[in-house]
């Protein structure tokens, strides 16, 4: 089962605080045992959401508005993809976050991605194919590095 | 640039409300366009937040809560790569959603960490990360 890791932003990710050595140190060796692991599909940082933006959707008219954001602990910092066999099992890996993180105050969601079999009936065969073909197509253009 | 797009949960969503055949359909049009115009990383739902779960850490404590959750949640992703962040806020603009919120938010590039790596030997591990990845993947 695939899930995404989701770091909540805070104070200091929201006001572009740089880590200290210390904890890209730290999160790197986290990263690396989730690879050595083969559980590591992907993960990233975000940049604050003074540099981002908010597009909402009415009546499918979508409309515009800069950042940054409230609610820093709404918000999203980082995240990981990772797949494990179970809820649990990624539980376990994240309970080893690194402790130099948010001075080790931090949260951290967990959450189950969809796989094209929860699609049903919904997910025909011709939307299966396309989906297939898009992520294939999407691997070749742009390999993971 | 890569952008991250986050779209934002709702009742549906958090209900676990599939989309119809005809939704599914329209948004495998627009991520074929993504695809096609080069601009594609990944795309994913989230399951509803019930499924998951939430790790707090306050310093040595953690606790781990079941879902669901309320709140602001993530309902599913797409990451993509552009040239500026207009080229990004134009792609959102096309999403085929009637309702909903999305957010567009810039990914952190290693280099952008350099002051925290003066000697770059964390971004040289990075890249080696970056590549075993890949190659497990591949």
């Amino acid at each position: 089962m695939r899930f995404m890791i989701i770091r909540k932003a805070d104070a200091e990710t929201e006001a572009g605080v740089m880590p200290t050595e210390e904890l890209v140190d730290a999160m790197m060796k986290y990263n690396a045992e989730m690879v050595d692991a083969g559980i590591m599909l992907a993960g990233d940082g975000l940049q604050p959401s003074s540099r981002g933006a908010r597009v909402r959707f009415s009546g499918g008219r979508p409309m515009v508005t800069d950042g940054p954001f409230a609610e820093a602990k709404e918000l999203v910092a980082g995240f990981s993809v990772i797949d494990v066999a179970s809820l649990d099992e990624a539980v376990e890996w994240v309970k080893r976050w690194p402790r130099e993180d948010g001075h080790g105050e931090v949260e951290i969601e967990i959450r189950p991605l969809y796989e094209v079999d929860a699609f049903g009936d919904a997910f025909t065969a011709r939307i299966r194919e396309q989906d297939e073909r898009m992520r294939a197509r999407a691997a070749e253009l742009h390999p993971p590095s | 640039m890569r952008f991250m797009i986050l779209v934002k949960a709702n009742a549906d969503s958090e209900a676990g409300t599939l989309p119809s055949t005809e939704e599914l359909a329209e948004m495998g049009r627009y991520n074929e366009e993504l695809v096609k115009a080069g601009v594609m990383l990944a795309g994913e739902g989230l399951h509803a937040s019930s499924k998951g779960a939430r790790v707090k850490f306050s310093g040595s404590e953690r606790t781990v809560v079941d879902g669901p959750f309320t709140g602001e949640l993530l309902a599913g992703f797409w990451l993509i790569q552009v040239k500026s962040r207009e080229e990004a806020v134009e792609w959102v603009r096309r999403i085929p959603f009637r309702e909903g919120e999305v957010e567009i938010r810039q990914v952190a590039e290693a280099a952008d960490f350099a002051p925290s790596d003066p000697t770059g030997e964390l971004m040289a591990a990075e890249e080696r990360l970056r590549a075993q990845v890949a190659a497990q993947q591949a």
